[in-house]
């Protein structure tokens, strides 16, 4: 899907794979509360020119003195100036990311992981289906779909969070419907001013009228919420390989190494974060794995 | 009578006394011998200089939860199954610094930190610990990438197998296929005999180190002698793995098994099978910052899927108990590893039913799946 | 019974109407009546007397709950083609649980509730059909409220009253 128009160079050293990369962070954005976007430039020119990276995969970020924390990559994926990261500060080292200032250096290590199926889905219909955290991973997804629209049939975004001010890349819904994605948005709670949709994201799945064996779907967030998504999808009858879910599991290398991700026969690291359902289907239902 | 053509491949007779010139020449060539030691009533590996530093005379009782080591005053070396301790140590140290990122200005310097060791030569490694290593291996040598720390250890490292006429207690090697004999990947292998080794020559480096050595043809009475005390190896095995093909297959699709609740009953997550399994392979990451802040080692050590944080994401646990814990650790090493790395993560050495402290036995909980399967 | 065609072709838009026995559609037909709402124009209020049970078909109307010190929580929003004012059809609630009003300009269908039971009474095959339906909107918004309780998007250690 994204032609590698330089010789693709990636964050990771063979011969040393844990060493991190070093990049500065040349801007910070405000997205929601807890939760910021950091572009970053990568300090060595020929990585800073060459990274490459596809929707769906993430980077481990380094924080010297606490540790790295697995981020999945939240910028255009044909954009090879800045790197942007939507960052929830929720962990040890996230809270100490949002003590970086613009001009500060991180290390990074990736890309890593599997991507969402945009070279299966050409020519049928995608609905995205997420909430919260779980947009991040996806908008590469949109900013390839707004940039190649012809190369798909409807796609419509539904997202959801938990209250209006939650809600995250506000400023881009509308760009999103002019590039010809329905954008679809929900939020748990509402307040007097919001004018839009009240309720759970599924519930914008299960609004949808779809033709199921051209359609993919794909999600990613609260794995509770992936769970009703993926089951409606089913009862709709959209095959369980056009279904496609990441998952969020604790990661320590990103290389099937460290032993952490894994569920069932899979590293998430490695085999995911993003899996077809039919993958995940033999497992899915086995709670705690 | 002439002198003998070396080939790798071949085996070769060697008088006993001569094993310490095989140990002088490793020394030679710059290797630092480890091997065998009796300290604290258990067998572990420490260097060694000669047959004297060697067990001999020694074997131990095993059994799920039980380790004595026995002085019967026999005359052979090699006849004392392996202790807790396993050569993964050496490949995969249990602490290791991977780099020190320091402080210069806004930016950060890393620095590899210098892995000064020697090179290895491991004597006396049984055949399921040589598969260990192999199955470490795959996990950290891999097409893409490889682990700088397993890799220089590993490269370097001469490793000289011996063939296990004794098995113990809860050994069950001849049911995962690792043993009682070493087939590949061993620069020598021997085997031990009243007065001979048996030297099977595993690669050049080997033969290089076997080429000075006063070593005789072996005798088809030699041979035989010790295939006869193979054959009976396999048939003394303590334990038996109702293993098959079909066992991966088998283990995932019994994900709900009751059986599962019963050994988590038993089960105290203290983590030993982990730490003394020689293939357990999982390891967490942190950092050791100064305490001025100008310097952080990022340091990796052994971890454990008993361990609580071992599965903890922002927002929970995903195995938030025993019972999902051990079927992790008996489901990966049993059947995901098959998937992942293409071969079992188990080489039936049996350390983890020795040195579990509630004698939980692997081979008995598959058993005990198997007996009522319900799928 | 003559069946007013505005109102018949409304009935027809809706999935709920549809595989339903001409005889059925009819009687529903002359219970049902159209409304048009400003935005901000409350049909109900919790606690209200049932009239009816309404049927989006354009626009959207917000269902919320006033909580004292709180004000209005707005809890759910209806859709074209939604159902709101279950209760007024179900045997036991007799008043309503929940205050509604439009957050878009829009327009409904309101079928008459004491009629619409009456007529469930008196034919059970209607009210077998009519109450298999109300058993999927009150299933569903039974499922998505369990989604709403479940806070997923709240952070660790987030308090669930923190909204």
């Amino acid at each position: 899907m994204i032609t590698n128009i330089a010789p693709q160079t990636s964050a990771v050293t063979n011969s040393r794979p844990m060493r991190p990369h070093w990049a500065e962070i040349i801007e910070i954005e405000a997205e929601a509360p807890g939760i910021a976007t950091y572009w970053l430039r990568f300090l060595d020119p020929a990585l800073s020119k060459g990274y490459i990276f596809q929707p769906g995969q993430f980077n481990m970020l380094y924080l010297p003195g606490y540790g790295e924390s697995a981020i999945s990559i939240s910028s255009d994926p044909e954009n090879r100036d800045l790197i942007g990261h939507t960052i929830r500060y929720t962990g040890n080292v996230t809270q100490n990311i949002s003590r970086l200032k613009v001009g500060d250096v991180i290390g990074v290590r990736g890309p890593f992981g599997t991507y969402w199926p945009l070279e299966q889905a050409k020519g049928s219909d995608i609905i995205i289906s997420t909430g919260g955290i779980g947009l991040p991973p996806l908008r590469p997804l949109l900013y390839y779909v707004a940039h190649h629209r012809e190369e798909f049939g409807r796609v419509v975004l539904l997202y959801g969070a938990r209250t209006p001010k939650d809600l995250q890349y506000t400023d881009e819904y509308d760009s999103w419907e002019k590039a010809g994605i329905e954008t679809m948005i929900t939020v748990d709670r509402g307040d007097e001013s919001w004018k839009g949709q009240v309720g759970v994201v599924p519930i914008l799945f299960y609004r949808m009228r779809m033709d199921p064996k051209k359609t993919f779907v794909l999600t990613c967030g609260p794995e509770i919420m992936i769970r009703f998504v993926v089951f409606e999808a089913l009862a709709r009858r959209v095959p369980s390989d056009q279904i496609f879910v990441s998952l969020e599991r604790n990661m320590k290398c990103g290389l099937g190494q460290c032993g952490h991700c894994q569920i069932g026969p899979y590293f998430v690291c490695k085999d995911g974060p993003i899996f077809s359902f039919a993958q995940l289907e033999p497992y899915y239902n086995v709670e705690e794995l | 009578m002439p002198e003998p053509t070396l080939e790798i491949g071949s085996t070769y007779a060697l008088q006993k006394p001569a094993f310490n010139q095989l140990i002088a020449s490793l020394h030679s060539m710059g290797y630092q011998t480890v091997g065998p030691v009796v300290k604290g009533d258990a067998i572990t590996y420490a260097p060694i200089q000669g047959l004297e530093d060697l067990p001999q005379g020694y074997t131990s009782e095993q059994d799920g939860g039980r380790y004595r080591l026995v002085y019967t005053g026999h005359p052979r070396y090699f006849d004392v199954t392996p202790g807790a301790t396993s050569w993964k140590q050496y490949f995969f140290p249990p602490r290791s610094e991977m780099f020190t990122a320091s402080k210069e200005g806004r930016n950060w310097r890393i620095e590899e930190t210098p892995q000064s060791i020697p090179a290895y030569a491991l004597v006396g490694v049984r055949p399921c610990e040589l598969a260990a290593i192999h199955i470490q291996d795959r996990v950290f040598l891999r097409d893409e990438w490889s682990d700088p720390i397993y890799r220089m250890r590993r490269e370097s490292a001469f490793i000289l197998s011996v063939n296990c006429l004794h098995p113990c207690g809860t050994c069950f090697c001849d049911s995962m296929g690792t043993g009682p004999k070493a087939d590949t990947g061993f620069d020598l292998n021997l085997t031990e005999l009243e007065d001979f080794f048996l030297v099977e020559i595993g690669s050049e480096a080997g033969k290089m180190l076997v080429s000075g050595l006063p070593i005789q043809p072996a005798s088809a009475f030699l041979i035989q002698n010790a295939n006869r005390g193979i054959d009976e190896a396999r048939k003394r095995m303590g334990r038996v793995m109702p293993n098959s093909p079909e066992l991966p297959a088998f283990l995932l699709s019994n994900l709900e098994h009751p059986h599962w609740d019963v050994v988590a009953k038993r089960c105290i997550s203290c983590t030993n099978c982990t730490q003394v399994c020689p293939t357990c392979f999982c390891w967490d990451a942190f950092d050791q910052p100064s305490l001025d802040g100008e310097q952080s080692k990022r340091v990796r050590v052994w971890d454990s899927c008993f361990n609580p944080d071992y599965s903890y994401i922002a927002g929970g646990n995903t195995r938030p108990n025993t019972r999902a814990r051990y079927r992790q650790w008996l489901t990966h090493k049993l059947a995901s590893w098959h998937h992942q790395f293409g071969v079992s993560g188990c080489v039936g050495c049996g350390r983890c039913i020795t040195w579990c402290p509630a004698g939980i036995d692997i081979t008995a909980e598959v058993a005990a799946l198997q007996k009522e399967p319900i799928s | 019974m003559n069946c007013d065609p505005e109102i018949s072709a409304a009935l027809q838009s809706i999935p709920w109407f549809q595989e339903i026995e001409a005889m059925h559609f009819e009687s529903m037909c002359g219970i049902a009546s159209l409304k048009t709402v400003e935005a901000g124009e409350e049909l109900f209020r919790e606690g209200d007397k049932e009239d009816y049970l309404y049927i989006v078909l354009e626009g959207r109307i917000a269902v919320e709950i006033f909580v004292p010190g709180r004000g209005r929580q707005r809890i759910f929003t209806a859709e074209p083609m939604e159902v709101i004012g279950w209760s007024s059809v179900t045997p036991v609630v007799r008043q309503r649980t929940a205050s509604a009003r439009a957050v878009l300009p829009g327009r409904l269908v309101l079928l008459d509730a004491p009629k619409l039971r009456q007529l469930c009474d008196e034919d059970h095959d209607l009210g077998y059909v009519v109450m298999r339906r109300l058993a999927n909107v009150v299933a569903s918004r039974l499922l998505v409220t369990r989604l709403q309780l479940l806070d997923m998007f709240a952070h660790p250690g987030q308090e669930a009253s923190n909204a």
